[in-house]
């Protein structure tokens, strides 16, 4: 709680003047209570020379019981206070509505308690809109009229260079995986509170991105964030699928919230072959397209730490409907991802098992949709060099193969040696991906018994996954049977050791796969493993 | 895991249009020269690509033949045996010389004719009708600009590059019509890539391109080359028994490559343009005036495709 400030001894006040936290702490607070005291002695200085040897120390005496009696009674009781007005200053570019809008808290408020509570809260979220240097919230006294009123002032300092620059590791609603990158901000140039940045990422599976974009805390009032995005993103998959994926366009981000995240994207994406050794199935799906998409993701994690879980539970289901446009030449289809995490505590060196399972269908609709395939940058790809434990962004992993190396494959174009009539080297064949996916996984995590790497966070964890591709589109789901998929699925086993590097988990591991198919790309290996 | 198709090529196209089985002029000659050559094949559909340069492509199990490589299907079909119908001329001058004139001056004019001449509405149907109108028109924007900066047209030279790309035009048209005179084919009586050539840019110009297509205008001083064209035309068209008519050939449901052989299915019917109903009363005039000849043609030709399916079983 903050420290009330003393009293001025003339004129008595009933409301008294209370600072609250800024930015600065408890310093800025002593200082301007040591300047207060100046102020005080300073205005005690020059009637000093009359009034010193002239104050009772009763009147002292009695100065200080009753500021030991209001710090008791906000202690113990409700002091009953509401605001009556809130001010704000310092704001030369930033419109006011940003800032009421942040305050209008302050409204509800009919105790010195919440009132100090709501202060810093609002100061937290003014200070989140990253375009003030500080924020400085007061408590005055209210209009005498109105007794058991205050106002609230709200000091803003504006941010001096409205230029800024970070690197780091982030999800964003359009990307698929989680990236690294770099951006270059600039803030509040309209004094909406805006943002507008700039940014390259790349990402662990082939992604490069390019993207600029606008982000409006409250856009024209409303009560929610607006983010809208343009970008460029470029992913290469020739080594796995025989096909690059270029895809531009722009993201909406309606609504963003702890849980709910709703996006809205449109996009002109095109598929090429420049190796033109691409499978007869890929051959078919490159050229352009049109993505018009709404995507929905209601995330919940309630584990203790998502890089080592050790209780709790996390669920995640993400469902995108493509084809949101009066064109019905654009791409159509429905997609749905469920995740399912828990963690259960086993008491001993800090153990936990950890259970997963993962899944995922990807359907077109429209005219005709029955013999339509599923867009292949749409559908499910198994494997890749993160854990499954970290993420939350449906069936990707099965420890132990490689990025896209499990499911349904074809084979490539064979072209002939430049000797003669033999063919030439084996091409290999592209892994198509599935409509449906199921991946599970079953890890045990525990603390080593030396000191040193409990301090760090080292642990080591033994653990089995397994997961299985399934196509659906072109009638093939009339040969669906539960059965059939059941024994299509891989397992793998494995053991090794965690390094937690906020904000990534890194795993040094050593797979074992006990069931895989002829063109799986999986062997018994080493590998490392690194999510986030 | 899909099987490699043993046997039974596919050939891909863009999508079927003004009465043709395929409607772009890159692609035509390759679906007949296939007829002529009496090879089997299914037809499938891409209208997703309209950019690419690999197609018209030719398929069967894991071997593909692109339109970018090795001098063009036709050429991948005859050096690695499928179809050669060639194999007696390409060795003649005569022979050579028309081959480049086709494939330079005739094919330069069917680009500028349907890019930056009258042709522009043709183009936008055949390969942009299946996409999203957005990328459609960018794509379109895209084009007209490579095709410019291909033929070095600035505003400066734009009237002078037209009038140097349809006099080559209309030489070569006099040339090849001096060559056919009233013949069946160019050369002997049999046909050759070059008979599918130009039997696919007669057409197109007939049938895609606006009745003041300037080029169009050139090739109907040819009587014999539009006699030349239909005759084949309904001979291409009517060669598969189970095969229906060229204007029941159905777009694709989506802009999604869709697999159909050679009896495409039909389609619901749709409103005809002015345009559409005067060619086909047209055509209906000329069948009536060819009945005899086209019965004297097929006769000829059932000798001929007799001796070339038994060089393909040589080969």
């Amino acid at each position: 709680m903050a420290k009330p400030d003393e009293f001025k001894p003339d004129p008595p006040s009933e409301n008294p003047k209370t600072e609250v936290d800024d930015e600065n702490g408890d310093d800025v607070y002593e200082e301007e209570e040591t300047e207060e005291h100046e102020l005080d002695e300073e205005e005690d200085d020059e009637p000093e020379p009359q009034l010193r040897g002239r104050i009772p120390q009763s009147a002292v005496l009695m100065q200080q019981a009753k500021l030991q009696g209001l710090f008791q009674r906000l202690q113990t009781q409700s002091v009953p206070l509401r605001v009556h007005d809130v001010l704000i200053k310092g704001n030369t570019k930033t419109k006011d509505y940003l800032i009421e809008s942040e305050a209008a808290l302050f409204k509800n408020c009919t105790t010195m308690q919440q009132i100090l509570e709501v202060s810093r809260a609002v100061n937290f979220r003014l200070q989140a809109l990253e375009i003030f240097d500080s924020v400085k919230i007061t408590l005055d006294s209210g209009p005498p009229e109105l007794p058991g009123t205050s106002n609230v002032i709200v000091e803003v300092q504006e941010a001096k260079s409205p230029l800024s620059g970070e690197i780091g590791a982030y999800t964003k609603a359009e990307a698929r995986s989680s990236t690294v990158e770099g951006t270059l901000k600039f803030k509040n140039i309209f004094g909406h509170g805006d943002l507008w940045d700039g940014s390259f990422a790349y990402g662990w599976d082939n992604l490069a991105e390019l993207s600029a974009g606008v982000h409006f805390p409250r856009f024209r009032g409303a009560s929610f964030p607006l983010d809208v995005r343009a970008f460029l993103l470029s992913q290469d998959w020739l080594q796995f699928s025989s096909f690059k994926e270029r895809s531009m366009g722009l993201s909406v981000a309606l609504l963003s919230s702890r849980n709910h995240d709703l996006v809205y994207n449109l996009g002109w994406r095109t598929l090429t072959d420049p190796s033109q050794l691409a499978s007869r199935s890929v051959r078919m799906q490159l050229g352009h397209s049109l993505l018009s998409s709404l995507k929905y993701t209601f995330k919940v994690d309630r584990r203790n730490s998502p890089l080592r879980p050790v209780r709790g539970y996390a669920f995640a289901a993400t469902s995108q409907i493509a084809g949101l446009a009066p064109d019905s030449r654009c791409s159509r289809f429905l997609r749905q991802e469920v995740d399912l995490r828990y963690a259960i505590p086993l008491g001993i060196l800090n153990s936990a098992l950890n259970l997963g399972i993962s899944g995922g269908i990807v359907f077109p609709w429209g005219t005709g949709f029955k013999n339509l395939p599923s867009p292949l940058p749409d559908r499910f790809f198994l494997g890749g060099n993160s854990s499954p434990i970290s993420s939350l962004g449906g069936p990707t992993t099965v420890w132990g193969y490689r990025t896209r190396g499990l499911g349904p494959t074809e084979p490539r174009r064979q072209l002939k040696s430049n000797g003669g009539d033999e063919d030439a080297a084996d091409p290999g064949a592209d892994f198509l991906g599935g409509d449906l996916a199921v991946t599970a996984f079953a890890d045990l995590s525990l603390d080593f018994p030396l000191r040193w790497f409990r301090d760090r966070g080292i642990h080591g964890h033994i653990f089995a996954s397994a997961g299985s591709l399934e196509r659906l589109t072109q009638n093939a789901y009339k040969d669906f049977s539960l059965q059939k998929f059941v024994s299509s699925f891989r397992t793998s086993v494995g053991a090794g050791i965690v390094v937690p590097i906020q904000p990534f988990r890194l795993e040094l591991n050593y797979y074992y796969m006990l069931k895989k198919f002829e063109h799986d790309r999986g062997k018994p290996r080493f590998g490392v493993t690194f999510s986030m | 895991m899909e099987e490699s198709r043993d046997g039974g090529w596919t050939l891909v196209t863009r999508k079927p249009y003004f009465g043709l089985p395929t409607a772009c002029p890159v692609c035509l000659p390759v679906y007949i020269y296939l007829k002529f050559g009496r090879c089997p094949f299914n037809l499938e559909l891409n209208s997703s690509y309209p950019d690419s340069d690999q197609i018209p492509y030719i398929e069967g199990g894991t071997y593909v033949a692109y339109n970018n490589e090795k001098g063009g299907v036709i050429q991948q079909l005859k050096q690695d045996g499928v179809v050669d119908l060639d194999s007696e001329f390409s060795s003649l001058p005569e022979w050579v010389s028309m081959k480049a004139m086709m494939s330079s001056w005739l094919a330069d004019a069917i680009t500028y004719e349907l890019w930056l001449g009258s042709g522009e509405n043709s183009a936008k149907q055949i390969y942009y009708s299946d996409l999203p109108w957005v990328i459609g028109k960018v794509l379109f924007v895209k084009q007209v600009y490579d095709v410019k900066q291909r033929f070095h047209i600035s505003k400066q030279n734009a009237e002078k590059k037209e009038e140097e790309i349809h006099d080559c035009a209309k030489a070569a048209y006099r040339a090849l019509s001096a060559k056919l005179g009233e013949q069946d084919f160019l050369f002997e009586s049999r046909p050759t890539s070059l008979d599918a050539d130009l039997v696919g840019h007669v057409l197109f110009i007939l049938q895609a391109l606006p009745e003041d297509s300037v080029l169009r205008t050139a090739v109907l001083e040819h009587e014999n080359l539009i006699r030349y064209a239909e005759r084949h035309r309904n001979d291409i068209l009517n060669s598969d028994p189970s095969s229906a008519s060229a204007s029941n050939f159905q777009p694709p449901p989506s802009a999604a490559q869709t697999s159909s052989s050679s009896k495409p299915k039909r389609k619901p019917k749709r409103e005809k343009t002015e345009e559409e109903k005067r060619f086909q009363r047209k055509a209906k005039y000329f069948i009536g005036a060819q009945l005899a000849a086209v019965l004297l043609f097929l006769s000829l030709l059932g000798s001929s495709s007799k001796v070339d399916i038994d060089e393909d079983d040589e080969d």
